[in-house]
């Protein structure tokens, strides 16, 4: 290997990427927890943790600039650091999303839940076992992987689903209903948007690996399409 | 084409009428220049025609005596002791003691016996002799005039050059006489002059090149020794002559070495001089050659913590060496050619004695060759022209010996 | 001791030529254990700048320099000090591949021979063709000329000359100016190896390459008596990402001129 030290440098930023991931993987499964207990001082725990996540997303971003600066990184290194600074925006998203449930849980103040969370938690677990994945996989550039986890997106989508029509029913039973089925529509909402990012990440490490630039499968239509009918 | 016609440069027709003006300079200045080699080249065969010319050709000879007076054997047959023998029993005794005093009879070989019994006792009489052109195109007519002038006379073609003219001392005959003592001379003459002038020659090279400062001083010594190298050679004879022959009398004749038997004007004067001459050639060579060696393997040397001296003992000597040695080589090849010089301090026209030491008397090839084509025998314009031949081929010798030392040692940087 | 952490340091030094000054007032200090890029534009003096650090300059005539050099507290051009010494504490790596016409093992031997290398030649070799990643390419056929190697191996070659007579720092003038990118390449991963020990100090007039491979970078540029200075010293990072002056700015940029 000529190239020894842009090498390890390319290592400790993927390193540095699968480190945000984990805060972020964290995040999104305490702030699901934090809602289900109805834990505030836990979900302004991981409202702080938030800036950390920023923090860590913009130092990554100067370590990337500071490759791209100095190492003039061609081909497949120029498209690993460019996606790279994709990715890691992503994963501030996600960190936000994290962020924005525990906000609710915040401004839900005593209000009790409006009903006790199964399919809420499953979801969460879900994206963060799916964001864990496709860490590994941009890591190892599996482009097999990337390809497959989309699909597994489809289960977070039937969940939300459900979700929306049990919440539905709960509004038309009692109207009354309606804020707190709101609040928790929200929190849905932030989860399904949460594995749709990954979607994404899967499309970078694909056009990391083959350089090929491709939409996998929005399932952003898909839900929409469902709606419909 | 959507070459707008207003571009000033000539379009279509116009510029092939010029392309053809531009290739008839080209062509005249060609033929011009394949002119002036093709000069060259006549000239320098008219030149090795001329000299060709006179070594060879018919000579007309009578015998004085014939040899079956002195022996019942062919003469080529006869060993040295019989020669001996010979020699002694026909020679006066005053004659036989001078050749005796010149090189002990007993150490002579028995070509130069033989030579000496066809000089000294036969009495070879050349009645003359003709070119190389003549005898090839009028042979019939030399037959007849011979045949009609000398009756008695012998023709035969004959080569001027022979083993014998190499190997035999100068003789006031020119049958007999050869070129041994002058090439002797002339090798001897070389040796000195190189012995001198290439330590002292790369030493200032050295020294201008890598040590002296750039100043005034230096660019005046610098101009000085490329105009030296224009000099005359006959005002190093008159230095030689004034220094070596003179002022320096009791060093050159060997007297202060216990050498009585000579004067100044010894091969040690005549060497140094002709070192003098090639001294500037020399400098400017192995400066030419110390240039050569890149700077870059000196910055490599100095910059491994080399001195100068070591940098310039292990890398640039080394590498200039090959230039130094072609220019010193080319520079001896004009030492070999000089006469003038050699003249001013003294070669001796006349002498059959080889020369045996620094102090001995000498004579060169070029004074040896200038001295022939002075007589006004015809025979002796041939072996002028042979002993030509014999410089020529030295001459050539020390410049191939430059090419191969040069294409042996050559660096590819 | 604050000052341990600098191989060498210049104190306002400046070179001139007769009366012309072609590098003035520089003030670095150079840390050890890294590698400083000089960079700047051509004629900036850089070359100039870093032959001073080794007296390289002493061969050109009319050259002085002013202001001081300090290794170890000892100012180089002082009275005392000899320019050879300087040299084998500060070896030097040239632009154009140099190694001697002789053997490999020569180019090696020779440096250390001439300090007085008391140990055993074989091993010293030997190490310094490692350290300069070049061992397994040469080592059956250590006799052979050094002119049979491509131009990156003799390149290394003479940087394994360098470390032989093991120097405090290494000086290296474009070191791959004359060489093909991945020769290049090599060359630069080969001085992250050898920061370890050394002290390297780089000029290049290929920006990317000091970005790629050295840690600190000192701006060079002439002002408008011509005469060569440091503009800024920095973090390489600093200097490609986010240089304080706008002449850095411009040159990183290309927008120089």
């Amino acid at each position: 290997m000529i190239r020894k030290t842009f090498e390890s440098d390319i290592q400790q930023v993927k390193d540095e990427v699968l480190l945000l991931g984990s805060m972020v993987e964290h995040a999104i499964i305490g702030s699901v927890d934090a809602l289900k207990k109805r834990d505030i001082k836990a979900a302004e725990k991981i409202i702080a943790e938030d800036k950390e996540i920023n923090k860590k997303r913009f130092a990554i971003e100067n370590q990337l600039m500071i490759l791209i600066a100095t190492q003039q990184p061609m081909a497949h290194d120029l498209r690993l650091l460019a996606s790279t600074m994709e990715i890691i925006s992503e994963l501030e998203r996600m960190g936000d999303y994290a962020k924005g449930i525990a906000n609710i849980n915040v401004r839900m103040g005593d209000e009790k839940l409006l009903k006790p969370l199964i399919d809420v938690p499953r979801m969460a677990q879900k994206g963060a076992d799916m964001l864990h994945r496709a860490l590994t996989a941009f890591v190892q550039e599996d482009v097999a992987t990337a390809q497959a986890l989309p699909i597994e997106d489809d289960e977070v989508d039937a969940l939300y689903n459900q979700i929306y029509r049990e919440l539905m029913i709960f509004v038309i039973e009692d109207p009354k209903n309606i804020e707190r089925a709101n609040w928790l529509l929200w929190v849905a909402h932030n989860l399904e948007r949460f594995s749709d990012r990954v979607t994404n990440i899967c499309e970078r490490t694909i056009f990391i690996a083959t350089g090929e630039f491709g939409e996998i499968k929005s399932s952003d239509d898909e839900f929409w399409k469902n709606q419909k009918k | 084409m959507n070459t707008p016609n207003t571009l000033p440069y000539p379009q279509g027709n116009a510029f092939y009428s010029t392309l053809r003006k531009r290739y008839l300079t080209a062509t005249i200045w060609q033929s011009l220049f394949l002119g002036s080699l093709l000069i060259a080249i006549i000239v320098l065969m008219a030149l090795i025609y001329n000299v060709i010319d006179g070594a060879f050709g018919y000579i007309a000879y009578e015998y004085k005596n014939s040899p079956s007076e002195f022996t019942a054997t062919a003469p080529n047959e006869l060993t040295k002791e019989e020669l001996l023998v010979i020699l002694k029993d026909n020679l006066s005794r005053g004659a036989y003691n001078k050749l005796d005093e010149e090189q002990t009879m007993e150490t002579r070989s028995q070509s130069d016996l033989l030579n000496l019994f066809f000089e000294r006792l036969v009495r070879l009489d050349t009645k003359q002799t003709w070119s190389m052109t003549e005898s090839l195109s009028k042979g019939a007519e030399i037959q007849a005039e011979v045949a009609e002038k000398y009756p008695d006379a012998v023709l035969e073609f004959r080569s001027w050059l022979t083993p014998q003219f190499l190997t035999a001392p100068m003789s006031s005959r020119a049958e007999f006489a050869g070129v041994r003592t002058a090439v002797l001379g002339s090798l001897w003459l070389v040796g000195i002059a190189i012995a001198f002038a290439l330590p002292i020659g790369t030493g200032a090279a050295i020294y201008l090149q890598e040590y002296a400062p750039k100043n005034w001083f230096t660019s005046i010594v610098q101009t000085n020794i490329n105009n030296l190298a224009g000099v005359p050679s006959i005002v190093y004879g008159m230095l030689g002559l004034a220094v070596f022959v003179r002022v320096m009398e009791s060093f050159t004749s060997g007297a202060m070495f216990g050498v009585t038997d000579s004067n100044g004007r010894t091969i040690l004067s005549a060497g140094l001089t002709m070192g003098i001459l090639v001294l500037p050639l020399i400098i400017i060579n192995a400066q030419e050659a110390i240039k050569a060696v890149p700077d870059s393997l000196r910055q490599a040397a100095f910059g491994v913590g080399a001195t100068r001296w070591q940098t310039i003992w292990h890398h640039v000597l080394p590498n200039a060496l090959p230039g130094i040695m072609t220019g010193s080589i080319l520079a001896l090849s004009r030492a070999l050619g000089e006469t003038a010089p050699l003249i001013v301090v003294g070669a001796s026209t006349f002498i059959s004695l080889d020369p045996d030491g620094p102090f001995s008397k000498f004579t060169a090839l070029p004074i040896q060759i200038y001295q022939w084509t002075t007589r006004a025998q015809s025979e002796f314009h041939a072996i002028a022209a042979s002993a030509i031949i014999v410089l020529l081929i030295l001459l050539l010798t020390l410049n191939a010996t430059a090419i191969l030392l040069r294409n042996r040692f050559q660096r590819r940087w | 001791m604050e000052n341990t952490n600098y191989a060498i340091e210049t104190n306002n030094l400046s070179i001139h030529y007769g009366n012309f000054t072609a590098v003035k007032g520089v003030n670095m200090k150079v840390e050890r254990q890294k590698i400083t890029a000089i960079i700047g534009p051509s004629g900036c003096g850089k070359s100039t700048l870093l032959r001073a650090f080794n007296r390289m300059n002493d061969f050109v005539p009319s050259c002085h320099v002013t202001g001081e050099l300090l290794l170890d507290n000892q100012n180089l051009y002082g009275k005392n000090v000899d320019p050879v010494e300087v040299r084998r504490k500060i070896g030097m790596v040239f632009q154009k591949p140099n190694p001697f016409p002789k053997s490999i093992y020569e180019n090696i031997a020779w440096g250390a021979r001439i300090n007085g290398f008391k140990g055993k030649m074989d091993e010293l070799v030997e190490q310094s063709l490692r350290s300069a990643a070049l061992w397994d390419e040469v080592k059956d056929k250590l006799q052979q000329s050094a002119y049979a190697l491509s131009g990156g191996q003799q390149q290394r070659l003479c940087i394994a000359r360098t470390i032989a007579i093991q120097p405090e720092i290494i000086l290296m003038d474009e070191p791959a100016s004359a060489l093909d990118p991945i020769s290049t390449l090599r060359i630069e991963e080969l001085m992250q190896e050898l920061k370890k020990n050394y002290t390297i100090l780089i000029v290049t007039h290929n920006m990317q390459q000091a970005a790629r491979a050295s840690d600190y970078t000192a701006m060079m540029m002439i002002d408008d008596q011509r005469a060569g200075g440091v503009i800024e010293f920095d973090d390489t990072k600093a200097i490609f990402t986010r240089p304080k002056d706008k002449r850095t700015e411009d040159y990183v940029t290309g927008r120089f001129g």
